[in-house]
């Protein structure tokens, strides 16, 4: 009896620890759990935003004490890029945690119906599900600045020049991973081709294929398509490129959207790879942020990037822009509400009412970087547009001005996709009892 | 009757139609099943001298092809010139693939002597994850650029116009197909005319009858998986050189199986014709079938389901041996 006294206090003991060690960690700071992909054949992507995101938020720890003096409290959970250990590395790091970043469009589609529940905003910047526009349908879910059907009309509307009737009679292949996130863009893109009265040709890449292309190539020489456009990711876009050269495809007619835009992707052809573009929502250059992140991580040894040149990269860059995002949106809700240590639904709203001018983006050190973002509550995306990137055989430089989406053809259907989602998994609870102010 | 027209006589039109493409296809089926033959070659030298399914061939693949460039960006600083790192850097690669070929034996294999095969293939799935995650904390996940020019393996093009259309041969898919042939035949001389060869053969046949002679089960293991480290590094060079060095090679490795299965799992010669056969058929297929009737992408499955038709009338596939056990 005396062991199972001892036992119990034992068990009372830990499970009082556990208590007081979670509390601590919700007051430590603010948690915001990274469910990353730094390994894996993946990892290509994932590596460099990764270490800008992190980058990102140490420097405001160091530099500033966190957001609002409130130090952060980033983690990582490393998934792979599988959805199996997303979901898990979700359940592991939801507790204390104001939002969830799942980091794939798999892993996003699993874990959304889940945070309804535990009320936990998912940031899925720049990838996703297109109709989580929708706030009103995904009150907890935000895809900033750009969807994926935003990427495949700006991408078609660069080609077109702007005039979209143009593209009438031509031929234009998708090179798609074979996933949910290379299929996302082809309700869009049918939608566009049926009214411009060009030809879809959607050519998918399994995952054992990502590095040996060459049947997909083979199908592009004998299509023989006006333009290629590339929703690759990890892997498979030094495998596409590689072999774009390889087949000769003109390279100024092949695009990718953002996620096959990696200067390391393209290091593989160098020169040859010369013309090849990708849209982008981060232009490249030397902003101020940088030298403080440089200042404050980089130079005490903090950072985990190989040297300082791949603070030039895009995806390095990018990841501080997911990072910035998120900080925008804590201290959003933190000026809102006037705490401090916000929650997870302080958050949510500091999300749907962010708005991020130039000259707020001049105070951050990146102006030009991004473009300026505003969100609502019946825009969870804020659509802010993108630019073109083009490869000149060493590095990316900004290609156009400013590309944006035609919301008044994409919105339509972003409704129509949402009503689907909510009605496939009813009972889908939309905004409950979350008001919109 | 138009499904039947695209399904028997639409591809052979085509064929005939172009035929600079057909042998377009048929040349990237042969350098992709040569490099499959490859990797089938890993599994089948350690399966045959020690009856275990090596999961972590695919692994060593990337560790391989990771641990040249590696030591290759490491040296160049020191040594100021990029061909002379890479002279130093590859002896040392192979150096290193042995030092993991006798850790495997010493730490791994030798305590599992007499375990249930089982025991051992789980065995090689940990050696896979300890690989894995060494491989990322020494190199990193990044994407590398594997040390084509350095290493001197040509990177122009053949280009040819027969029928008056055009066939691109490139050049490191050319080298990779020479190398291949140089390195099977090797093997095979190796296997069938030295006495270690003999040795590794004996091993495959009979365990007890091998070790009763005095054949050393150590050191056959280390010089196996020795071996299986070479062929992991050839193949890491030449795939690295067509999409960049990542730990998506790793997967390359699956591709392996349906070429084991067809070619058998102890038969050199089944592995480097079940390789070629699959790497041709499968291309072949997508092209002219796949595509235009499945909407591609059927590599993924095309392989599989190939190899369970000729399972199904040769259990053993088709060159391996039919094991009779008396019971």
């Amino acid at each position: 009896m005396k062991h199972f006294t001892n036992l119990g206090k034992a068990v009372a003991a830990g499970a009082l620890a556990v208590a007081m060690s979670t509390a601590a960690m919700a007051a430590d700071g603010l948690n915001f759990p990274n469910l990353t992909y730094r390994t894996g054949p993946f990892a290509g992507t994932g590596t460099p935003i990764m270490n800008g995101q992190r980058d990102y938020m140490l420097m405001l720890n160091e530099r500033d004490g966190g957001i609002g003096g409130v130090p952060i409290d980033y983690i990582e959970c490393e998934t792979g890029y599988n959805t199996n250990k997303g979901v898990e590395c979700y359940e592991k790091t939801k507790g204390a945690a104001l939002v969830t970043q799942p980091w794939s469009t798999g892993i996003t589609l699993q874990v959304m119906p889940r945070t309804n529940v535990d009320r936990i905003p998912i940031l899925a910047p720049g990838y996703g599900f297109s109709p989580m526009s929708d706030g009103d349908t995904f009150a907890w879910a935000f895809n900033p600045p750009v969807s994926y059907w935003d990427g495949a009309y700006m991408i078609l509307d660069y080609i077109a020049g702007g005039d979209m009737s143009s593209l009438k009679g031509k031929k234009i292949v998708l090179l798609h991973l074979d996933h949910p996130f290379g299929k996302e863009p082809i309700p869009l893109l049918e939608k566009l081709a049926e009214m411009h009265d060009f030809k879809l040709v959607p050519i998918p890449v399994g995952l054992k294929e990502m590095q040996n292309q060459s049947a997909q190539w083979l199908q592009i020489r004998r299509e023989r398509p006006d333009n290629v456009v590339m929703w690759g990711w990890g892997a498979m876009n030094a495998g596409a490129i590689t072999e774009a050269v390889k087949t000769r495809y003109p390279m100024e007619n092949f695009i990718g959207i953002w996620w096959s835009g990696s200067d390391a992707d393209l290091q593989n052809v160098g020169a040859k790879a010369k013309g090849y573009k990708s849209v982008s929502f981060n232009a490249p250059g030397n902003f101020p942020v940088l030298e403080d992140i440089r200042k404050h991580v980089v130079s005490k040894g903090n950072s985990e990037i190989k040297s300082e040149a791949d603070m030039d990269t895009i995806f390095y860059q990018r990841g501080i822009i997911i990072s910035m995002i998120l900080a925008e949106a804590a201290k959003t809700a933190q000026d809102n509400f006037g705490e401090k240590n916000i929650n997870a639904e302080q958050l949510r709203w500091g999300l749907e009412n962010l708005d991020i001018t130039a000259a707020r983006l001049e105070e951050l050190g990146m102006k030009g970087m991004t473009p300026p973002l505003k969100m609502a509550c019946d825009n969870h995306t804020g659509h802010s547009g993108a630019w073109m990137l083009e490869w000149n055989g060493e590095e990316f430089v900004q290609a156009s001005d400013l590309l944006t989406p035609n919301r008044e053809l994409i919105k339509p259907l972003e409704l129509e996709k949402a009503a689907d989602y909510a009605k496939n998994n009813a009972p889908w609870p939309g905004r409950g009892d979350l008001a919109c102010n | 009757m138009e499904t039947l027209y695209n399904v028997l006589i639409d591809p052979f039109v085509q064929m005939y139609g172009m035929p600079d493409f057909f042998l377009q296809v048929l040349w990237e089926g042969l350098v992709s099943g040569v490099l499959y033959a490859l990797i089938a070659l890993g599994f089948v030298l350690i399966f045959k001298s020690s009856r275990i399914f090596n999961f972590a061939q695919g692994i060593m693949v990337v560790f391989a092809a990771l641990s040249l460039v590696g030591l290759h960006t490491f040296l160049v600083p020191f040594v100021g010139n990029e061909f002379v790192a890479a002279a130093i850097a590859m002896p040392l690669t192979l150096g290193i693939m042995y030092a993991l070929a006798m850790s495997v034996e010493r730490v791994v294999l030798r305590p599992l002597v007499g375990q249930p095969d089982i025991i051992l293939f789980m065995a090689t799935i940990g050696i896979t994850m300890f690989l894995i995650g060494f491989g990322e904390f020494v190199f990193g996940g990044e994407n590398k650029v594997m040390i084509t020019e350095a290493l001197g393996i040509p990177t122009g093009a053949i280009e040819f116009e027969p029928f008056g259309g055009f066939l691109l041969l490139e050049e490191k898919d050319v080298f990779a197909v020479v190398m291949a042939i140089v390195l099977v035949i090797s093997l095979l001389v190796f296997l069938n005319k030295s006495a270690m060869g003999r040795a590794i053969r004996a091993l495959g046949d009979d365990h007890t009858a091998a070790l009763s002679v005095g054949i050393s089960l150590s050191t056959i293991w280390v010089l196996v998986w020795f071996i299986a480290g070479v062929i992991a590094l050839a193949t890491g060079v030449v795939w690295g050189a067509r999409a960049g060095v990542s730990f998506a090679l790793e997967v390359i490795a699956y591709k392996a199986l349906p070429v084991l299965m067809l070619g058998g799992l102890e038969s050199v010669s089944g592995a480097i014709i079940g390789g070629i056969a699959i790497g041709l058929l499968e291309k072949v297929f997508e092209i002219y079938w796949g595509q235009p009737l499945f909407g591609g992408n059927t590599e993924t499955w095309f392989a599989f389901i190939f190899a369970l038709i000729v399972l199904l009338f040769r259990p053993q596939g088709l060159f391996g041996e039919k094991i009779i056990e008396r019971v």
